[in-house]
């Protein structure tokens, strides 16, 4: 009897070993974000907006050089006070044959920007007016001149819908039979687990995608996405864990290229809060920061210890200020200055494990100038809502830019009364503020320059907030496939890539 | 997670052999041994737990530190001698807040009966219809993550099996001829149920605690997973393990020795439950 | 044998369960902080976004009248929709289902046999090394976390020797046996030595019964009396636990399935709380709650039929 049940049961090994995986032709890409919604305009949340660039195709797109190039606009013209863009379309047409015309545009642009629920308007907040002109052609009037505008064109949530058929489906449009105007339309999507993208035989650049497009698979363990890369059940993960970087690097069909990003990790403190409340109490707990050592520690040494409240990659980024770096002497000076009475501090944080390791190197180098805190871990959702609420001392969080031009970046980070009170510090300083508006109305590529290295050092000296790292994508991507990369805007290049054996 | 362990205690083995006595001292001599490191961990951890070392970062196994470093340079083997106080304390009073809830209920309803044990069972069978880890992480996200949050869920959740239990055992009990008698002769309800129901229920419970114990420990580890667990930089064996996944190839000494220390306190835990059935089963 | 009343009487009992689950499950998710809105449109979102999502999903209502709105929707067999997926919850529950069922009962094929097989040397030999070394397997097998083993088996049996794939659940049967193989064995591992203790402590109680005494008396071969009786008589307090065990396993395994990558009902909840979803929350713990009193239901069927007493 157990003769032949081990028969058996070598048996049944030997079939499960041999039943190997189906001939895979899609590229599979891990990523711990999942995509929650097929809708452009409901989610500002980065597995979704990864996967909006590949159903919709927006006017613009930022080709290799980072520059600006045609996409569904084939030509635009931007009237000299800057206030009008003129863009004319393409002949292309969405996913099911319909022509893509300027009313579908024009409707997805203002979508956008009027839907009371829409996740992320602020591209689109100084457009006045959108006009079809005729079918080819569309008008858009600005409230003022503003020169991030063609860039915002680009983001993540202009991508095209088509007019008709939301209106006549309305939310239905974007859970089944997706309608798409980008390289690919949904084959499956399974919430919580995996979208299923084909090419779209329409898509309006001729001889892309260059594949047969994709499985996007959530995989929340980085653990188990490094598992997948290595024993080849992924072709693409997103954010190998900063301690397995070296062991993927040597793996010979793994590529790791660290590509450039435009996210930045900072430590937000809470500027209605002592010791934050005064400019020496931030500049004491800047100063005691060990930025470089806490990077080392966290991303071994892949990331670049940060110095301007701007991410490194944007446009007109000023990699010569150097002010409070780690000086532990003068943040003791600082901090005694401040009027700080020693109490207790929290560090509020999300439970992912590199934001542990950040709150954990926090509390010991405040601690050694005297600032004591204790750790707070929650999960995401009561994360965002005390945040949003302001109901925090501190925390160490990221974020990232949707173009390289840095409007929308300084709106988010520093801005007083651009609706988030500079993220949620309640940092606000009309100089500031004033520089924000001057800098998007300014047409002038130098002048430009100078505003934003003048906003870079006030705010970095007044600390808005503590400047941590600038890190890269530590994606890894298998050798056999060529032309996937993520651009510095959260988006992968997946129409130009192709499997090659 | 006591649902998960209505084990052997309940059933408790055979007489013949040693009487449980050799199983039940062994171990207690590991729990002791922990208690001792526990209490004693000021003395015998080389290094402060939460001391951070950036220079020594991941550093293996040697004479300086005997576990290593973990992913922030701090000592493995005095995170271990510490973490014995939080996960001996997660024990316990994982285990008797419960109890207390369960035995309590199991009690009342029990030696009441009707309309009282209705009502009882009744919240019995909602608490046993709910996911386990959605009851606790409700729970825990409504007080917020941290080990004492997780002892108020265990205690809002894992009181059934302990409930169910005596329940059981009261319906024989109440009887019994002394408990018939002691009512005949107009004893408070509380009096008999504290003199005579109570002392009869306690043997099986308490050796199904003891294994209880280590579902306790190990949902907790599961929590620290799932990032619910105990708040950095507490040394946790279970947060540690979780921590330390990420280096789990390279430096696995973050992971194992904790593992160890894990196994080992579950172990004497379970001896400690057998040990203990037997001799029940020999006195009975 | 009254079954069909039986049957009736335990369908009436869930009546009450069912409306007292909904109740806590409603205002106890309610009352975690954290607004699902915000985290569904993302941290980019203005205050008039959230504010107007809220309406539109009538979240800005008292709790009370959400709370009846959601009865008399269930009611009518609606569920509603995922507030994150903007999709049918039962759509989303029946993804899940079947490869959730599909890994109980994988893992039940794997653990079961195991478990008799541990058992039975066991109580055969107790107190001898056998049964020490089940005890000491046993004993690891529950203590060391899934979470970690999940990482060296896929490391191990997935990356270096290529047998099994470490993620996914494939496509048809076979796919299925060979994607969640490593997650099936993983759960075997705590589930199969929890089974173990209990049914060798009811094998070697019921060895010690006056009627397997009595039995031997009488000259019957012992095989004859292991089978007929002892097992027989054991199975049943193991029967129970197993009960609660596949209804953790359903709505609880949500580890293995993280790390495993083949997410199924457990990490469909567990998203869901830590998403706020409210109403997916509210349609997985009834379909739990079913299940959970369905599974107890055919235990007891199941006891009855093996030990007739207990249906009296």
């Amino acid at each position: 009897m157990p003769l032949r049940l081990g028969h058996l049961l070598t048996a049944a090994a030997v079939a499960l070993v041999c039943a190997g995986p189906a001939m895979a032709e899609k590229i599979r890409i891990g990523s711990p974000y999942p995509t929650t919604t097929l809708d452009p305009i409901r989610s500002a949340n980065a597995g979704s907006i990864e996967t909006f660039g590949q159903l919709y195709s927006r006017l613009l797109r930022v080709d290799e050089t980072r520059a600006l190039a045609p996409a569904l606009a084939e030509k635009w013209e931007v009237a000299p006070d800057g206030t009008v863009v003129t863009l004319t379309l393409r002949d292309a047409k969405f996913s099911n044959g319909d022509a893509i015309t300027a009313d579908d545009v024009v409707f997805s642009l203002l979508r956008v920007r009027d839907t009371p629920d829409s996740a992320y308007p602020a591209p689109m907040q100084m457009l006045d007016k959108a006009e079809a002109v005729d079918a080819k052609t569309v008008k858009l009037t600005l409230k003022s001149a503003f020169a991030p505008f063609l860039g915002n064109l680009e983001v993540f949530n202009i991508g095209i819908v088509s007019k008709k058929d939301v209106e006549a489906r309305g939310e239905k449009a974007f859970v089944e039979n997706v309608v798409t105007s980008g390289p690919y339309m949904v084959e499956k999507w399974v919430p919580n687990d995996r979208l299923l993208i084909a090419p779209n035989p329409n898509y309006w650049r001729e001889g892309y995608p260059k594949n047969e497009g994709a499985e996007l698979i959530e995989v929340a363990d980085s653990n188990t996405r490094v598992s997948m890369m290595l024993s080849g059940e992924l072709d693409a993960a997103r954010e190998i864990p900063w301690s397995q970087v070296a062991e993927v690097q040597a793996n010979e069909s793994i590529e790791m290229p660290l590509e450039p990003s435009t996210v930045i990790y900072i430590v937000l403190m809470n500027h209605t809060r002592p010791p934050f409340d005064t400019l020496e109490g931030r500049q004491a707990a800047a100063m005691a920061l060990d930025t470089v050592a806490m990077s080392n520690a966290v991303t071994f040494g892949a990331a670049t210890p940060a110095n301007s409240t701007l991410p490194n990659a944007l446009k007109f980024y000023d990699p010569e200020l150097k002010v409070n770096g780690f000086d532990p002497a003068a943040a003791k000076t600082a901090l005694d200055a401040s009027g700080y009475d020693g109490r207790e501090i929290t560090i509020l944080i999300t439970d992912e494990p590199e934001r542990e390791k950040q709150a954990v190197l926090m509390q010991a180098l405040w601690g050694q100038i005297g600032i004591k805190s204790k750790i707070e871990k929650t999960d995401a959702g009561t994360f965002w809502t005390r945040l949003t609420e302001g109901d925090y001392d501190a925390t160490p969080t990221w974020w990232y830019n949707e173009t390289t031009d840095p409007d929308l970046a300084v709106r988010w980070a520093v801005c007083g009364t651009c609706g988030n009170k500079a993220y949620y510090t309640n940092y606000a300083n009309p100089e500031v503020d004033k520089l924000v508006e001057a800098g998007a109305a300014e047409l002038d590529e130098t002048k430009r320059a100078q505003i934003y290295a003048d906003i870079q050092r006030i705010t970095t000296t007044e600390v808005a907030d503590i400047p941590l790292y600038y890190p890269p994508f530590a994606n890894a991507y298998s050798k056999k496939l060529t032309g996937l990369r993520m651009t510095p805007a959260l988006q992968w290049t997946l129409e130009g890539a192709e499997i090659t054996q | 997670m006591t649902d998960l362990a209505s084990t052997a205690s309940v059933h408790p083995a055979a007489p013949r052999f040693r009487h449980g006595t050799i199983e039940a001292a062994l171990g207690a001599a590991l729990l002791l041994a922990w208690l001792i490191a526990a209490v004693g961990a000021g003395v015998f951890a080389p290094y402060d737990p939460n001391a951070l070392d950036l220079v020594a970062m991941l550093a293996p196994p040697d004479g300086v530190h005997w576990f290593g470093t973990d992913h922030l340079g701090r000592d493995v083997f005095s995170r271990v001698i510490y973490g014995a106080r939080i996960d001996i304390w997660m024990g316990f009073a994982g285990v008797i807040a419960p109890l207390v809830v369960g035995v309590t209920v199991g009690l009342i309803a029990g030696y009441f009966g009707g309309l009282t044990d209705t009502i009882l069972m009744r919240i019995l069978d909602i608490t046993v219809a709910f996911p386990f880890f959605i009851l606790v992480i409700a729970i825990v996200g409504v007080l917020g993550p941290g080990l004492v949050n997780y002892i108020i869920a265990l205690a809002l959740v894992a009181w059934v099996a302990y409930a169910r239990l005596v329940r059981a055992e009261v319906l024989v009990v109440k009887r019994l001829e002394y408990v018939q008698a002691a009512r005949a002769l107009g004893f408070s309800d509380f009096v008999i149920i504290l003199r005579h129901v109570l002392p009869n229920v306690l043997g099986s419970i308490t050796i199904y605690a003891w294994t209880d114990a280590v579902m306790v420990i190990l949902a907790g580890a599961s929590l620290g997973f799932l990032g619910l667990g105990a708040q950095p930089p507490t040394a946790e064996w279970g947060v540690m393990i979780a921590d330390g996944q990420p280096y789990v190839l390279q430096a696995w000494w973050i992971c194992l020795f904790p593992g160890i220390a894990m196994v080992t306190l579950s172990l004497g835990f379970i001896l400690v439950s057998d040990g203990l059935s037997r001799r029940l089963r020999v006195s009975s | 044998m009254n079954s069909i009343s039986f049957i009736g009487r335990r369908l009436l009992q869930i009546v009450p369960v069912l409306i007292g689950i909904s109740l806590v499950s409603f205002f106890l998710i309610m009352m975690i902080p954290g607004d699902p809105v915000r985290m569904v449109l993302g941290p980019r979102a203005t205050e008039e976004a959230v504010t107007a999502m809220r309406q539109e999903w009538g979240l800005d209502r008292p709790i009370w009248a959400q709370y009846l709105s959601y009865i008399g929707n269930t009611l009518t067999g609606d569920l509603g929709q995922s507030l994150k997926f903007r999709i049918p919850v039962l759509d989303l529950v029946l993804q899940y289902l079947p490869r959730t069922l599909f890994l109980v009962a994988y893992v039940l094929v794997i653990a079961l046999p195991a478990t008799i097989l541990m058992a039975v040397i066991a109580a055969r030999n107790e107190g001898r090394w056998p049964d020490q070394l089940i005890r000491v397997i046993s004993i690891l097998g529950m203590t060391i976390p899934v979470f970690w083993l999940g990482v060296l088996f896929a490391r191990y049996f997935g990356v270096k020797l290529g047998w099994f794939p470490v993620s996914g659940y494939g496509d048809g049967f076979v796919e299925h046996l060979h994607h969640l193989f490593l997650p099936a064995v993983s759960t075997s591992l705590w589930l199969a030595p929890l089974l173990t203790r209990n049914l060798r402590a009811a094998l070697i109680e019921q060895t010690e019964a006056d009627y397997v005494a009595a039995s031997r008396a009488k000259g019957l071969p012992e095989g004859y009396i292991f089978r007929r009786h002892i097992l027989r008589n054991s199975v049943l307090p193991t029967l129970n636990l197993l009960g609660v065990m596949i209804a953790f396993l359903i709505g609880g395994s949500v580890v293995v399935e993280i790390v495993y990558a083949v997410p199924g009902l457990g990490a469909l909840m567990v998203g869901s709380v830590l998403g706020r979803d409210y109403f997916v929350i509210q349609g997985l713990t009834l379909v739990y709650a079913i299940a959970t009193v369905a599974i107890t239901l055919a235990i007891d069927i199941f006891t009855a039929a093996i030990d007739p007493r207990t249906s009296e």
